[in-house]
């Protein structure tokens, strides 16, 4: 139970994150703060279940598309830096 | 040997991250959060006896996605830019999450048993479900990877245009 009260917590204090910071590190940070909380609740309940390899290979899968996300995010904040912006209030267009 | 003291250190140890990347306004700092958070989400893990799990946070967030942060931040020169952005709290988003966070505690409170016993898994059973049931998952999730290492490296050569 309180793992489960810790990772909704923290999935919470993500999304509050996401919410409220304006800087595009900030809130790719609070983005893994999401992914790392949810994480954490599925090795909860792969360690309540029965198919704890399972869960773990799981969470290991979790991992890797993070990691992809954390590269797409990055880049991206790469390239809207060069082109002088830095706050996510000032994307408001897309190309294409 | 449900909730012991270790456990409390490490759930601190990752809340402290957390609130540190929520209210940190200078970069460097911010990314320690980050660090102390993924730290202690690895020893979790670790207490739970996901042991390749831990390390494999350990080495993909902490060694890989950490250092990446702190090498774009160092790049663009950013580390103290941020300290001029005014920040206030925010009732609305406060009451979203923590709204959330309540509702998925009730939601799921029913599918946990009262303590959490130690899994202890081992690498080779955890290879055997990766290799076996589990192998189109771990198929897809090398082409997701593949997808993003080569969507991140057209986003940033994309140009130098302001």
């Amino acid at each position: 139970m309180m793992t489960l009260v810790l990772s909704c917590a923290i999935v919470a204090a993500g999304l509050y994150g996401v919410l409220t910071r304006r800087d595009l590190v900030a809130v790719l940070a609070s983005i893994e703060v999401m992914l790392g909380g949810a994480s954490l609740l599925l090795v909860a309940y792969s360690v309540a279940g029965t198919a704890a390899a399972g869960g773990q290979a799981y969470v290991l899968l979790v991992l890797a598309v993070g990691a992809a996300e954390a590269a797409v995010g990055i880049g991206l904040l790469v390239a809207l830096v060069r082109r002088g912006r830095t706050r996510i209030d000032e994307i408001s267009e897309v190309r294409g | 040997m449900s909730v012991t003291l270790l456990w409390w250190a490490l759930a601190g140890l990752a809340v402290a991250g957390a609130v540190a990347v929520l209210l940190v306004r200078e970069m460097m700092r911010l990314m320690l959060g980050l660090g102390a958070f993924l730290l202690g989400v690895a020893g979790l893990y670790a207490w739970y006896g996901f042991g390749l799990l831990a390390v494999a946070e350990l080495f993909v967030y902490v060694g890989g996605v950490l250092v990446l942060f702190l090498l774009a931040i160092t790049a663009m020169g950013r580390d103290s830019e941020s300290r001029a952005i005014a920040r206030r709290f925010d009732f609305g988003a406060a009451t979203v999450s923590v709204g959330l966070g309540v509702v998925l505690v009730l939601a799921l409170r029913g599918m946990l048993p009262a303590t959490s016993p130690l899994a202890g898994v081992t690498v080779e059973k955890t290879a055997d479900a990766l290799l076996g049931a589990w192998l189109p998952h771990f198929e897809i999730a090398g082409v997701v990877l593949l997808a993003g290492l080569a969507a991140a490296l057209a986003i940033v050569g994309g140009g130098d245009e302001k």
